[in-house]
């Protein structure tokens, strides 16, 4: 029996360590691009013949404006962070304690909404943010905008939380005079850290990859570029050449808050997902 | 549910606020290629410096390339660019989209003399010129090693070599743009017919022949060999032993290549037994002016082009940027004669056809068929199934022209 | 369905007109000016409220929605012209589409509120006749904190969303029946609509239609939903159990070194990782270097190549986000159950299929819904990797074999602007996936048991 589970165990450390290299591969690759200090296009070898740090220093030097597009990007992070979650929450909460008229009919119709190709509307959104004047110089505002406006419809996983939160204990706090608003800023908000971590940090995540919606709005302005727009063009067009161990510099220094902010905070991550989805 | 609708009806009238109005207003936006911008900035300055009546505009230059200020300019027109640099394979969309102004018939006559003939007729749709050529080094031509490749005369001496030292021949034959190199060296044509409005009239094409059916067969040979890779950009490139690539990739090249780095014109290629210098397009950077409601800055515009895109700044350019030359004069400067890559072009241009205008559609379809030759779908195929292709493509390409 | 609507139409107008017969002169003023009834009954919050949105209204539509609203039929008909060399612009079909929708919407809103307006003087005076009465306004203040909490809390989801995602669908879907492309296209000229021109032209009813390459594209979206959002769980599923074995050490080390991939962001790792199989990118220089092949794997030209890569790669991204919720979820399936299951001599795969997998299945039924959704539209993926390559001469319209139908609609309206027949596709897609997944929504035990579950 022992010598089984020995065997079996060793299988599985096998399979995981060849997981871990694939899954590292790219990840080290970038790395090691990033720190490459000849020729900047692509190469077909992993290891850099002259080790350098001359990309990162390019980013932060006079040539780019890559500190303004990481700001810009990290503002839009964090303001789409806190209103998302604040949205979320008001949502999730109104579906999930209180019944009111049209609530099954709202839900089905936001699941729906949700399926519609979302950037068939992207000229369209671009046309309303422009006549508010969040285009070009104004993407940041626009961008934060557009992300939280609809972020209500991202209700399902908060809501799935809340769902499990026991009902007797609203009821309870009715009996002794307290609000809806009391319960839910009370109650409710201190028991859902989980959520609240998960709901935030996912929404902060994303702005750090949305390069279509935002090349558009920012419309040619570059003081409105996120990382994301102002990066791909490095590899996407012709006028950028051997920018290729710059782009990767740049990706490290995207991933490198986010990855920090993930590893501290995977534990609520794991706990408000999987309390969303339901619990036992 | 009252507080909701005071919601609504508050955003309504913020966005009801601004009736888009096309007023005289006193900015003008320019858009060029990054590289270029801060050459852009300094000629501006030099130009208002000369023009003390345009005092009150404020210029700005932005770093827009020219594949997204055409399709920004397509995007929003209200809020594009002024003056914007584009490829002239946007021509057509760009007029069809009411998005450019034709020239005046004093800078259309300056343009006409002083650039050269391919770049005019690359600017003109119908009978109306509608844009200022910039460059005339928009083609390809080949870059090699010259430690791997002995003879660059003939691609199937240039593949055999790259194949004996492991090296790759890199050409993005699934792209319109380079796979003519192969047709319009047999001997076909593929042009279209447009009138001044941008539509397309009339598709002048006989690739459905034996000359094309040879041509084909080059290509398919060329996608077999393990040297072949499917690409012309050497930034993407990791393995290169000869490129087919363009000017704006010279710095690169020379980069990669180190002191093996050399240019060439295009090879023979081997059409049914019969050695075919391969030709291609000579292409054209283009500098365009979109429609102007006040009269004023109409006449700014029109001096700023023509300014922009004038000999004496362009031989400028060339030194700052190495953008070559449309203007004729631009192009004798000593400077521009002894460009390595730009002379490499001009060996080239003897073979290549000006780049006229193409509908959109014509550019996916090439990349349909480049991809099936790439897959292999037509390796065993005989000649007759080879023209059946051809024929099929021809007559989708006759179709565009409607 | 249509009969019921009629029917409430009807109740509803007899009761209006019953509010305006029986009513007093404040009810009747309020028919006209919104809020007065309530205003003279000392309701202030509620009359200044429904006055002023009458009057912000009004203001609107005679200073603006008007203006657009008026050509919505005819989308425009001043051409744009010149005068010398100067451009006159000449109405802007798109700015009338989506400002007169935007202005309709508006009218609806109108139409309601009068509605309510009604109702509110009608409750009110039917209150005070019995003697009771009316709510203050500090009552009505703070019921919008408890009592109407919902309607404080959903106010401004529901306006973004409104505002930002409905209107643009509706104006989508209205661009389908439309000339709205490359040579039609606003400010310099002008569309109108085509009725179901361009339904045709896609089912190929008008001779040359692309109904073949829709069903091609469309097949290939579906089968790489499928097995993107099923290989991802069942693979994510299996390395988290393996993660959990007994006796399997650093748990925590495996878990974040797979977790990395979701922080890098992937415009970055995609695109490095899509370099990576080139003909001459990492792999096949490494694989040719080795002599494990003697030329180079096509990996992204040939389509089923392509295709599979595709999904392999799907299931570096979506592997560890499966983990993380298995492992999550792992924790809670009561361990007396496993128990059981060992005394009843259960073997391990036994285990997996009799509890571990129902259990699952019925907890992350809606994760893999949204999963599956989600795949049907994952733009990212294919467009970062390869762009939807490889095109072949038996697709038509730009659209390559691994094309999802998104990827396929952005080629069409950035590539050639052919907007009108991108939103007809865009069309498309909603209703298939909208009708798959309401379906399996409400049919599914945990959706439906939604008060069950505490």
């Amino acid at each position: 029996m022992a010598r089984r589970r020995k065997i079996s165990n060793a299988i599985v450390y096998l399979i995981l360590i060849v997981m871990s290299i694939i899954w590292l591969f790219p990840f080290v690759g970038l790395v090691l691009q990033s720190f490459r200090g000849e020729y900047g296009g692509m190469v077909n070898y992993l290891v850099p013949k002259q080790w350098s740090l001359a990309n990162y220093q390019f980013l932060f030097g006079s040539g780019s404006n890559f500190p303004r597009w990481y700001t810009n990007t990290l503002i839009i992070s964090i303001a789409v962070a806190v209103l998302q979650t604040v949205i979320v929450i008001c949502v999730s909460y109104a579906l999930s304690r209180m019944r009111f008229k049209g609530r099954k009919a709202l839900m089905n119709i936001w699941l729906v909404l949700g399926m519609f190709p979302g950037f068939l509307t992207m000229i369209c959104l671009y046309y309303l943010l422009k006549q508010l004047g969040l285009t070009e110089a104004g993407a940041v505002p626009g961008l934060i905008l557009i992300s939280v406006a609809s972020s209500g419809m991202g209700y399902y996983v908060c809501k799935g939380y809340f769902d499990t939160i026991p009902k007797s204990l609203d009821e309870a706090a009715i009996i002794d005079g307290a609000t809806r608003a009391q319960i839910l800023w009370k109650m409710i908000i201190p028991l859902s850290k989980p959520i609240i971590i998960y709901t935030a940090l996912v929404a902060f995540m994303g702005p750090w990859c949305d390069y279509i919606f935002a090349s558009y709005v920012a419309f040619g302005n570059e003081k409105g570029y996120n990382v994301a727009v102002a990066m791909t063009r490095w590899v996407w067009t012709n006028d950028y050449q051997g920018y290729f161990t710059r782009f990767c510099a740049g990706g490290i220094l995207v991933a490198i808050p986010v990855t920090i902010l993930f590893m501290c905070l995977q534990k609520y991550y794991v706990e408000g997902v999987t309390g969303g989805a339901v619990k036992g | 549910m009252k507080k909701f609708l005071a919601i609504v009806l508050a955003l309504c009238l913020v966005v009801a606020l601004a009736v888009p109005a096309y007023a005289a207003d006193k900015t003008l936006k320019v858009w060029v290629a990054d590289a270029v911008v801060d050459f852009t900035k300094e000629q501006i300055d030099a130009f208002m410096a000369e023009h003390p009546e345009y005092a009150d505009y404020a210029v700005t230059v932005e770093p827009v390339g020219e594949g997204d200020a055409a399709s920004n300019v397509l995007t929003d027109l209200d809020a594009a660019a002024d003056i914007f640099g584009f490829p002239q394979d946007q021509l057509a969309r760009l007029v069809a989209a009411g998005a450019l102004i034709e020239l005046s018939e004093e800078n259309a006559a300056v343009v006409a003399e002083e650039n050269s003939a391919g770049s005019v007729a690359a600017a003109t749709m119908g009978d109306l010129v509608y844009a200022y050529p910039l460059t005339a080094d928009n083609g390809y031509f080949l870059y090699y090693d010259k430690s791997v490749v002995t003879d660059p005369s003939s691609l199937e001496a240039i593949v055999a070599d790259c194949e004996a030292a492991g090296k790759g021949f890199y050409m993005e034959i699934n792209s319109g743009y380079y796979m003519p190199a192969f047709f319009f060296g047999a001997g076909c044509t593929l042009t279209y017919d447009a009138d001044d409005t941008g539509a397309f009239t009339a598709c002048n094409i006989d690739y459905a022949s034996d000359a094309g059916v040879g041509a084909l067969k080059a290509i398919i040979k060329l996608a077999q060999s393990p040297a072949f890779h499917n690409g012309s950009s050497i930034g993407n490139a990791t393995n290169v032993g000869a490129i087919v690539d363009g000017t704006w990739d010279a710095n690169a090249a020379k980069e990669l290549l180190g002191e093996n780095y050399a240019c060439a014109k295009l090879p023979t290629f081997d059409c049914e037994g019969t050695p075919t210098q391969m030709s291609g397009f000579a292409g054209f950077k283009l500098l365009g002016v979109k429609p102007q409601t006040d009269d004023e800055k109409l006449a700014l515009c029109d001096e700023l082009a023509l300014f922009l895109a004038s000999g004496e700044v362009q031989v400028a350019r060339y030194n700052a940027a190495g953008w070559g030359p449309s203007n004729l004069a631009a192009q004798a400067d000593p400077a521009v004669q002894a460009d390595e890559a730009l002379s490499a072009y001009a060996a080239q241009g003897a073979f290549t056809i000006p780049q006229g205008q193409y509908p959109g559609d014509y550019w996916s379809l090439a990349t349909a068929l480049g991809d099936s030759v790439i897959a292999g779908d037509y390796n065993s195929a005989d000649d007759a199934a080879l023209l059946a292709v051809l024929q099929n493509f021809q007559d989708t390409c006759i179709g565009y022209a409607k | 369905m249509i009969s019921r609507f009629f029917r409430w139409l009807g109740t509803d107008l007899k009761e209006i007109g019953l509010t305006f017969a029986e009513g007093d002169w404040k009810t009747k003023l309020s028919f006209l000016l919104m809020g007065f009834g309530q205003l003279l009954r000392g309701q202030i919050v509620r009359g200044l409220t429904m006055l002023a949105l009458e009057g912000g209204i009004l203001y609107y539509l005679l200073d603006f929605g008007w203006g657009y609203l008026k050509n919505i039929l005819t989308l425009g008909v001043v051409e744009t012209h010149k005068e010398g060399r100067r451009t006159v612009y000449g109405d802007n079909s798109f700015l009338i589409l989506l400002y007169g929708l935007l202005t309709i919407v508006i009218i609806l809103a109108l139409i309601y509120l009068w509605r309510v307006n009604v109702r509110q003087n009608r409750e009110a005076e039917q209150r005070l006749k019995i003697g009771k009465r009316l709510p203050t306004n500090r009552e009505d203040l703070a019921s919008l904190f408890d009592k109407n909490f919902d309607k404080t809390l959903l106010a401004l989801p529901v306006l973004g969303i409104f505002v930002f995602t409905v209107l643009p669908i509706i104006f989508m879907i209205c661009i389908a029946f439309t000339n709205y492309d490359v040579t039609h296209q606003p400010p310099a000229k002008l569309f109108t609509w085509v009725g179901l021109e361009n339904f045709k032209a896609l089912f190929g009813l008008g001779g040359e239609g692309f109904g073949g390459t829709f069903f091609y594209v469309l097949g290939w979206t579906l089968v790489w939903a499928f097995f993107a959002t099923f290989l991802t769980y069942f693979l994510g599923m299996a390395v988290a159990i393996m993660i959990n074995k007994k006796g399997i050490r650093l748990k925590k080390l495996w878990r974040t070194i797979l977790v990395m991939t979701i922080a890098v962001p992937q415009f970055v790792s995609l695109l490095y990782v899509g370099k990576m199989f080139a003909t001459d990118g990492l792999v096949n220089s490494y694989l040719l270097k080795w002599g494990w092949i003697q030329s180079a794997i096509p990996f992204w030209d040939n389509a089923t190549y392509a295709r599979i890569l595709i999904i392999l790669i799907n299931l570096w991204i979506g592997i560890p986000y499966t983990m993380l919720i298995v492992t999550g979820l792992l924790m809670n399936i009561p361990a007396e159950l496993y128990e059981s299951a060992r005394i009843d001599g259960a073997n391990p795969f036994q285990t997996f299929r009799k509890i571990t997998l129902p259990y699952m299945l019925f907890v992350t039924g809606p994760f893999l819904l949204t999963q599956f959704i989600g795949n049907l539209n994952n733009f990212n993926v294919i467009f970062l990797l390869n762009r939807g390559r490889p095109q072949s001469m038996s697709l038509t319209n730009n659209a390559g074999s691994t094309d999802l139908l998104v990827t396929w609609l952005y080629k069409m309206t950035i590539n050639d602007s052919n907007y009108k027949i991108a939103a007809v596709i865009g069309i498309m897609v909603f209703v298939v996936t909208a009708v798959i997944s309401l379906i399996v929504y409400n049919t599914m035990p945990s959706v439906k048991d939604e008060e069950g579950f505490q």
